[in-house]
């Protein structure tokens, strides 16, 4: 309780601003845009229940369970816009370590039915698979933008990369462990985006890329024979057909499949292994088409931009980094999802944003997108 | 590091890394957006080619089997067609041992045992005792419930390597009650024979193995398909990945001459008189004799041909195949016994036609006939007196046949005998015809040896049907049913007509095998004599039925004696009733309705045979409703059952 009376600049900016304020200061783009992603993954997830077994409307179907999770993202998203954002930049430290507790926890008491016999990736409680390496994507970003923000003073000084490589190390260790590739690789992408946009020196940047490139080896060396044969198969795509490889070939077969105008919502027929999940944009563009797949790689453009723009305009560092943060997730996670599926990229289990079902994803999402709506509530009201 | 919220907030945006950010955006998505062009748009819609040098492998594509009708007398004489034999899925739940990983193998197990409410162990025990490779599919269950397998199918997740298939599966809606006329199909379990490869049969097909699965096999089957698939690396088919496909074409469907409804009254008519009589096997065969379809065929003690779709077992099939009551044959057409007097039909009419005896001309009943030092007795060991051929015939007189056949003479005999179809199959559209035996010196050189001519006592057996003379019931019913239309000797046949999968149907028509040379006044005098046989109360009260009705009885000998020289016997009947069963006369050839019952090892007072034709044709006609005890006992001679304890009283009448 003390906070809010040793913060009384705190308190002010809860008070109502006028509502005609409010309006010029809400992004609507941003929210239309998530809001169509949420309906193409809507649409999606009902497919995936026409195809599987499930009766469409039963409980527990995919589209039903998109359904749910689509509004608890929504009401997750009205929270965080209304939440002063800067409440965040407070309590970084206490999220970064909720994140690896929750981490060590999933790696704890975790289960999966993954390919590995080993792994543990999300935590059952109460029936629904809670995955907290989706959370701990946006959570880093808070916490590398508040500690970015600090470091805007010397933002250009080596140290500002080593430290947020030091911040970064537990948790990329404890996803790494789970093991979970896909998430590690966003995380690392993620940061990279966000050093770029804080200002970072670009020596020092490239100085660690050449480091990283030095790495591989070592890496190598140590990651895990399926995740090493996922990275093979993208060299050599014909020499496990059944594994990796074959996943990949099923892709493009329905991809190619699609042609220019698509089969129609549910009329897909190339069976895909992990369709619900990773290979979704294999379904969304067979039964879509290219011209769908357009409009959804145009609407990723337009959220992306707007991300850009609110950070663009805002006046406060952390809310600059917040917005830099997400476009950079989002950025990372399109293309090397839809690159993968199409075989550009390597195969790495990273999901599809709104797309791909998945509850955590969802509602981390939108809760990091609410926070940008609540930096564009709380900025100084334009000249205009 | 610490962060420090008292910060100044405003540090320099700058223009240059948002400008390159967002060119970097731009180029990643027109990267993508090409490539999608031109995987969608440029390679167009044709479909992924497999790349080069990738293996394939064409496999078949089973065709849904034809299905099999009866054909059913509906009200208002509206035709209906009920089918016999369905096709269902038959779920099975198999485990590709590659796909289950070590590590799940517990937990899997537990789960998909819970599911099957199978024992844990036994899932165990198949997965490790499988010998194949890693990708080959071990059968866990078959005949899975349809909710059980929707159930395991859905949770996929749970269940790595576990898969659920659906397979064709027959089922007889009739299944004991047609069992040996429809048969069974079954898997080729080994490499198939030259020929079957020929047809396009390969290891694992099913094919029909008796009945008319078997008979009309190359129809019921229809035309396999093919289908290529591509290979991964190991050999394995690619799901989905289908080059080109054949689509199969359904095999046709039959339609029988057999009425449901007949069959059950046949059945039930059999059954209760095999219990009645303590018999252990016996027959009946209902044919219309204007044109050979039968209408009814029956041969107990049979099977249900369910338990060959749903997977026999090994110990459950080899008991069938020696058990002496031959379950698993149909006696109706695959087995022969001593016709017994049924067979005087032969030596009657070789006697009239070749012009040894006339309708009227008499020949004198003894006690017995003496050939060297043997005597032939008479059924009832008096004879009565100067009989003509109808009173021959309706006393059954062994004496005046034997005599007749004398006269006749052996080669005359066969002759006569192989004219009405007896010693050949009749062709009937069913496997494993038996052929019969028609005794002549020729046949007696090939079957007993060098130099061995008939004996004269084995020629006057042969007359009256017994010593080496061998029938099946049917071969004697489609020789009655000539007599009785006439002189056509048809083809006795059970399929009327072939529906092909688009619908058009092709009848079967009668074929004639051949027109007896016999006169139209013989054929008639014959007719007359076997409603003598129940006019004259040879067997007894089945004149007091409201009915017409003209018949032949037979008892035959077989097997070896007992101590007092005593012979188990057959008997047999054969019946039929005029177009109009109520007010028509013998007169005439328009009868629709011929039955034959035979029951094996009948050692009876009466002849139970005939009982159950009473019985049978009681409920045809639906005389006085439903047979109850009280009814029975005023139509039926329950006495004619009660077993005797002496033979040759009874026998050869």
């Amino acid at each position: 309780m003390n906070f809010f009376r040793s913060e009384p600049m705190r308190l002010r900016s809860w008070a109502p601003k006028a509502a005609s304020l409010t309006w010029r200061l809400y992004d609507f783009q941003l929210t239309t845009y998530a809001i169509l992603l949420l309906l193409f993954g809507l649409a999606m997830a009902y497919s995936n229940s026409v195809g599987a077994t499930h009766t469409t409307l039963s409980p527990g179907s995919p589209f039903v369970r998109y359904l749910m999770w689509a509004v608890i993202a929504m009401v997750v998203f009205l929270i965080a816009t209304m939440f002063d954002y800067k409440w965040l930049r407070t309590f970084a430290w206490p999220i970064y370590f909720l994140n690896v507790g929750l981490l060590i926890l999933t790696l704890r008491i975790g289960s999966s039915t993954g390919d590995a016999g080993t792994s543990a990736r999300w935590i059952v409680i109460a029936g629904f698979q809670l995955q907290f390496s989706e959370l701990a994507k946006i959570l880093m970003i808070i916490v590398f933008a508040a500690f970015l923000t600090s470091r805007a003073g010397n933002i250009r000084s080596v140290w500002t990369v080593i430290g947020t490589i030091i911040i970064l190390g537990p948790p990329w260790v404890l996803v790494m462990l789970q093991p979970d590739l896909g998430t590690s690789l966003v995380m690392v992408g993620t940061l990279a985006g966000m050093l770029f946009m804080s200002g970072a020196s670009l020596r020092w940047l490239g100085t660690l890329v050449a480091a990283v490139i030095g790495a591989v080896p070592i890496v190598w060396e140590n990651l895990h024979e399926y995740q090493r044969l996922r990275l093979l198969s993208l060299l050599n795509q014909s020499q496990d057909p059944r594994g990796s490889g074959y996943q990949l070939l099923q892709a493009k077969t329905a991809v190619n499949a699609g042609g220019p105008w698509g089969k129609g919502l549910t009329n897909g027929t190339v069976p895909l292994p992990v369709q619900t999940t990773d290979f979704v944009w294999g379904v969304l563009a067979e039964e879509l088409g290219f011209f769908g797949s357009m409009v959804v790689l145009v609407l990723f453009v337009a959220l992306i931009w707007r991300l850009l723009v609110c950070s663009w305009r805002s006046d406060d560092q952390f809310a600059v980094l917040l917005g830099c943060g997400l476009a950079s997730l989002l950025l990372f996670q399109v293309v090397v999802n839809v690159g993968m599926v199409i075989g550009l990229m390597p195969i790495t289990g990273i999901p599809l944003p709104f797309i791909t079902y998945g509850g955590a994803s969802l509602v981390s999402l939108m809760g990091g997108l609410g926070v940008l709506q609540s930096t564009n509530l709380r900025r100084e009201p334009p000249a205009w | 590091m610490s962060v420090q919220i008292e910060h100044p907030s405003v540090s320099a945006k700058n223009v240059y890394r948002f400008g390159s950010f967002g060119l970097a955006v731009i180029v990643a998505v027109a990267a993508l957006s090409v490539r999608m062009f031109d995987l969608q748009v440029m390679q167009g819609q044709q479909g992924y080619q497999i790349s080069q040098g990738q293996a394939a492998e064409t496999t078949s594509v089973p065709a849904s089997r034809g299905l099999i009708y009866d054909t059913s007398a509906g009200k208002g004489g509206a035709v209906t067609h009920t089918a016999l034999v369905k096709n269902i899925p038959n779920f099975i739940v198999e485990i590709i041992p590659h796909d289950l990983r070590v590590a799940d193998k517990p937990v899997v197990v537990r789960r998909l045992a819970s599911l099957l409410k199978m024992d844990p162990i036994v899932i165990d025990q198949e997965l490790d005792g499988a010998t194949g490779s890693l990708y080959d599919p071990i059968v866990i269950a078959t005949n899975v419930d349809t909710n059980v397998a929707r159930m395991v199918d859905e949770n996929q997740d749970a269940l790595p390597g576990v898969q659920v298939l659906s397979e064709p599966l027959r089922q007889y809606t009739n299944g004991p009650l047609f069992g040996t006329i429809l048969g069974y199909t079954g898997r080729i379990n080994s490499e198939p024979s030259a020929a079957q490869k020929a047809a396009g049969y390969s290891q694992g097909d099913f094919t029909g193995l008796a009945g008319l699965e078997l008979e009309y096999e190359s129809e019921l089957r229809g035309i396999y398909g093919k289908e290529t698939v591509a290979l991964d690396s190991n050999g394995q088919p690619i799901q989905g990945l289908t080059t080109s496909v054949t689509p199969p074409i359904p095999g046709s469907s039959l339609t029988l001459s057999i009425d449901t409804h007949e069959q059950t009254l046949a059945q039930n008519a059999l059954a209760w008189g095999m219990k009645q009589g303590a018999v252990k096997m016996g027959s009946i065969i209902v044919e219309n004799p204007q044109n050979g379809e039968i209408l009814a065929m029956v041969s107990l003690p049979g099977y249900d041909d369910n338990i060959f779709a749903q997977g026999i077992s090994q110990a459950e099939y080899q008991k069938m195949l020696v058990d002496p009551t031959l379950p698993l044959v149909n006696k109706a057409v695959t087995e022969q016994y001593a016709p017994g007097s049924t067979y005087k039909l032969v030596t009657g009419t070789a006697g009239l036609q070749d012009g040894i005896i006339t309708a009227a001309s008499t020949i004198n009943s003894q006690p017995y006939i003496q050939v060297g030092t043997e005597k032939f007795y008479e059924w009832n060991k008096t004879g009565w007196g100067p009989l003509n051929i109808i009173m021959g015939l309706a006393h059954s007189s062994d004496t005046f046949f034997y005599q007749l056949a004398d006269r006749v003479g052996l080669v005359r005999l066969t002759y006569w005998a192989k004219q009405l179809g007896f010693g050949e199959p009749t062709g009937i559209d069913l496997p494993n015809e038996a052929t019969g035996i028609v005794p002549d010196d020729q046949w007696k050189q090939i079957a007993k040896g060098e130099g061995q001519t008939m004996f004269k006592g084995e020629i006057l057996q042969a007359g009256i049907g017994q010593g080496f003379d061998a029938s099946s019931p049917l071969q004697l019913l489609n020789a009655y049913c000539a007599v009785i239309n006439g002189g056509n000797l048809w083809t006795p046949h059970v399929v009327t007509s072939i529906s092909d999968p688009s619908g058009s149907v092709t009848p079967v028509a009668p074929k004639l095998i051949r027109k007896l040379p016999v006169s139209p006044q013989n054929l008639q005098t014959m007719r007359l004599a076997t409603r003598a046989v129940v006019t004259s109360r040879h067997t007894y009260n089945l004149v007091e039925l409201p009915i017409q009705v003209a018949g032949k009885t037979g008892t035959a000998e077989f097997g070896t004696a007992d101590r007092y020289g005593r012979l188990p016997y057959h008997e047999w009947f054969v019946g039929y009733t005029p177009g109009d069963a109520f007010n028509g006369n013998f007169y005439g050839t328009d009868s629709q309705l011929a039955v034959l019952v035979f029951t094996y090892g009948a050692d009876t007072w009466g002849d139970i045979s005939t009982e159950i034709v009473k019985y049978y044709l009681w409920t045809h006609y639906n005389l006085r409703g439903k047979p109850t005890t009280q009814s029975l006992a005023g139509h039926v001679n329950l006495w004619a059952f009660k077993r005797t304890n002496f033979f040759g009283t009874a026998n050869n009448h």
